[in-house]
């Protein structure tokens, strides 16, 4: 055989295999599910489900001991903002804890008898507030909307002083606030809910899915005792390493559509950030998908059944979110953790479109999660040539004890 | 009659302690995952909240007020500056790539625009791409900024001769006293460990509960099943689930007596309340197994569609976004997941301390719960005298 004819037939081999393996995939309905059902309704599901971005009108109860044309104002000013909205105006902290308790309040705020008092006099008045820390999104929202009146109800009353020493004008001013700050949130300017989780969902839903639809396909043919049909007989040797790229190959062209969907059309669709390049999307997708496929292709093999996978490592999806950094930040996870979510190709590709579609980096920015990927993706080749061998030999070993026993019989 | 029924139970009962330890999944599945939860997550938070994340600092003017500034943020609970950029842009692409959560501005001439009266302001950026890092530090730089200017306040004040019992008065009318009920540190853990721990065990508990039954029908042992408990549904279920009951309750009940007594987290009223809960809620996820395996007596979508309602058990539990501030159609689902349930009673027993009558009503549809596999009796008899459903 010259080299030219042997490069051909194994291109044919490739080929070949890889048509054979749609058809393996569109045939088990459980991997259909899993593939294609999942990837299209999870990441609209969990979108739609987070659309509201963040809490409005929170219902509050208010105690208003003052009871006077100040405390009025106050209160009014709260009820105004978006955050809360008063539901119920009590006139003891026995009634308003009442109605905390039984949770048709999610904070309270208590204006005390004195406040009117001393705003006149000249001293400090206290506001006390209580929040419902079962969400922290409850405790966000009341003292986001209690800081900012009670500030700007601050304001005027500094002026009034400032004027009532003699300061007045100009010099007020600049006593007022001698240093203005102003902190701007970058890349989710709303602090919306979904705008900050919904894109590192939308990335574990493809790795998990991956990995769940691989493990089947892996189980099932671990059932039926097919491993050695990976390999036909005419390319026994060196035939391995074809048999993985060619249906590594399967997985990576379904999954660069899908991706297209998820990671492009549905933070369009769904309005959350989206500043980056599609292009540099899909070159990070590239090693993610190959990573995450001769990931879930070597682990695969150690699944018994169909269903051993999904029932041992759904929780998992849950663990990978954390360990990704995305809500507790990667630079507060402890050494160890840190060391073992470098297994796992989710970490890095989370980050990493993350860095591209939410905060608008480039390729540049990812240089470290996209190499990493790419160590990633050469690793667990190996590791997946590696346990394709033992399989397939372990079958053909089983085999020819099964053709020796019947040949004794 | 009765007796029938318990030996039923008793033979059921023998015949799944063999079957638990002929595979590992059992094992696996039933403790090892908690296990690994366990020291997951109680290792993950036990800061509570991110404490020193790195930020930037881009100081243009380099003049001992705005070094001083520097400091003192460095001194903050939250912040740690880990860099000293040049420019705005630099400190941009270090955001980008995640090595910094924030960054604070200082201009050229800030320290003479102040002592001149001419109010400079003080620019922070904050990355809230990852919310929690972006919320924290927004609150920690205000703060070290608020005090910047109040110090700078005070010296104005002095100077132009006003009485110090009123400075404060001026800087600061009125003061927020604001308290965090129940969770006063705003711990993470609390807030979080409370909810995820119950929620990995009812993901377990499900797809156990739907294996067990499932691979009986997958293996074509369902009829033996049936038959080794005098052909009666209810000895043959109770059998076989009464051990994971069991083992399920006491993996809920140590992870109670973590959070509540190891990590010492809020427990206002007594502990045996959501021990109670927890037996009750392991039952509920059980039940709910049997009817999604009676639904479908096909093994692998009835772990598929079993795995879909647990994942979404996170979401309407209600803790991470609050029920009420969903969708509209979405609230009336989230009655349908018992860890709703668990959480009002959580809520209600642990973190606020409510007389227990708020949380009967929970208690209740948490029982209720106990009916649903009544709906599928006659299924699961059928598939099981019958095994006439697909293997694969």
């Amino acid at each position: 055989m010259s080299p030219l004819q042997k490069w051909i037939s194994i291109a044919k081999d490739i080929i070949a295999i890889y048509r054979n393996e749609f058809k393996v995939v569109f045939s088990d309905r459980g991997v259909v599910i899993i593939f294609i059902i999942a990837s299209l309704v999870y990441p609209a599901l969990y979108c739609g489900l987070y659309r509201n971005e963040t809490l409005v009108n929170t219902p509050i109860a208010v105690v208003d001991n003052s009871a006077t044309a100040q405390s009025r104002k106050l209160l009014r000013q709260i009820d105004a903002t978006p955050d809360v909205a008063i539901a119920m105006h009590c006139t003891s902290m026995d009634e308003a804890q009442k109605a905390f308790d039984s949770r048709k309040v999610h904070g309270i705020v208590n204006i005390p008898a004195d406040f009117d008092k001393k705003l006149q006099k000249n001293e400090q008045a206290t506001v006390s507030i209580y929040c419902d820390m079962s969400s922290f999104l409850y405790y966000r929202a009341l003292l986001q909307a209690c800081n900012y009146s009670v500030l700007d109800m601050g304001k005027e009353i500094q002026v009034q002083r400032l004027n009532a020493q003699g300061i007045t004008g100009e010099s007020a001013e600049a006593v007022l606030e001698p240093v203005p700050f102003q902190g701007i949130g970058l890349y989710n300017g709303g602090m919306g809910f979904a705008s900050f989780l919904m894109p590192a969902i939308l990335m574990l839903i493809i790795h998990q899915t991956l990995f769940f639809g691989i493990s089947m396909l892996a189980g099932t043919s671990r059932e039926e005792n097919r491993f050695h049909v990976l390999v036909s007989s005419k390319l026994h040797r060196g035939g391995t390493l074809r048999v993985i790229l060619a249906k590594a190959a399967c997985y990576l062209t379904m999954y660069l559509i899908f991706s297209y969907y998820i990671l492009v059309l549905v933070p369009q669709l769904f309005n959350l950030p989206h500043i980056g390049l599609s292009v540099d999307i899909f070159k990070m997708l590239i090693p993610f998908l190959l990573a995450t496929i001769f990931f879930s292709m070597t682990v695969s093999v150690f699944f018994p059944n169909r269903e051993t996978g999904m029932i041992l490592f759904l929780f998992f999806s849950l663990i990978l979110l954390f360990l990704s950094g995305i809500s507790w930040p990667q630079s507060n996870i402890n050494g160890f953790w840190k060391v073992f979510s470098w297994m796992f190709p989710a970490i890095h590709g989370i980050q990493a479109y993350i860095k591209i579609n939410t905060m608008g980096g480039t390729l540049h920015t990812i240089r470290y999660e996209y190499l990493n990927l790419w160590i990633q993706t050469g690793i667990y080749l190996m590791t997946t040539v590696i346990v394709y061998r033992w399989q397939i030999r372990k079958s053909s070993d089983k085999k020819s004890i099964l053709n020796e026993t019947s040949m004794l019989k | 009659m009765l007796t029938r029924i318990f030996s039923a139970i008793r033979n059921t009962l023998s015949r799944e302690f063999r079957r638990m330890v002929s595979r590992p999944i059992y094992l696996i599945g039933i403790v090892l995952v908690m296990v690994f939860c366990f020291v997951f997550f109680l290792t993950f938070f036990n800061e509570g909240q991110p404490n020193k994340m790195p930020i930037a600092i881009v100081d243009k003017d380099n003049s001992a007020l705005s070094r001083q500034f520097a400091r003192n943020l460095n001194c903050t609970q939250q912040a740690d500056i880990v860099m000293n950029v040049a420019t705005h842009t630099e400190a941009r692409q270090e955001m980008q790539k995640g090595n910094i959560y924030a960054f604070v501005e200082i201009d050229k001439g800030f320290a003479r625009e102040v002592l001149s009266n001419r109010r400079p302001t003080l620019k922070f950026y904050v990355n809230n791409g990852y919310l929690i890092a972006g919320s924290l530090l927004l609150k920690d730089i205000s703060y070290m900024s608020a005090l910047t200017s109040g110090a700078v306040q005070r010296q104005v004040l002095r100077a132009k001769g006003v009485e110090e019992n009123r400075i404060m008065g001026i800087i600061q009318p009125i003061v927020l006293d604001t308290h965090q009920v129940g969770n006063p540190w705003a711990n993470y853990g609390i807030y979080l460990l409370n909810v995820l721990l119950p929620g990995v065990l009812q993901l377990m508990i499900l797809l156990m509960t739907v294996f067990a039954i499932g691979v009986e029908f997958k293996e074509r042992t369902a009829h033996n099943w049936l038959e080794n408990a005098g052909n009666s549904v209810f000895a043959a279920v109770t059998g076989k689930l009464l051990p994971y009951t069991i083992i399920f309750t006491l993996m809920g009940i140590i992870s109670n007596i973590l959070l509540y007594r190891l990590m010492q987290y809020p427990m206002n009223s007594s502990i045996w309340w959501m021990f109670l809960t927890t037996f009750l809620y392991v039952l509920a996820y059980q039940a709910v197994g049997v009817l999604f395996i009676g639904i479908t007596p096909v093994l692998r979508d009835a772990v598929t569609l079993t795995a879909f309602y647990g994942l979404l058990g996170f979401t309407f539990a209600g803790f991470t976004f609050p029920i009420e501030q969903l969708p509209s159609m979405s609230r009336i689902f989230s009655d349908l997941f018992p860890i709703r349930h668990y959480f009002n009673i959580y809520v209600n027993q642990a973190l606020h301390g409510t007389a227990v009558q708020l949380s009967v009503i929970s208690f209740v549809a948490l029982l209720a719960f106990n009916i649903l596999p009544l709906f599928v009796y006659h299924r699961l008899k059928n598939a099981a005298i019958l095994q006439n459903y697909p293997v694969n």
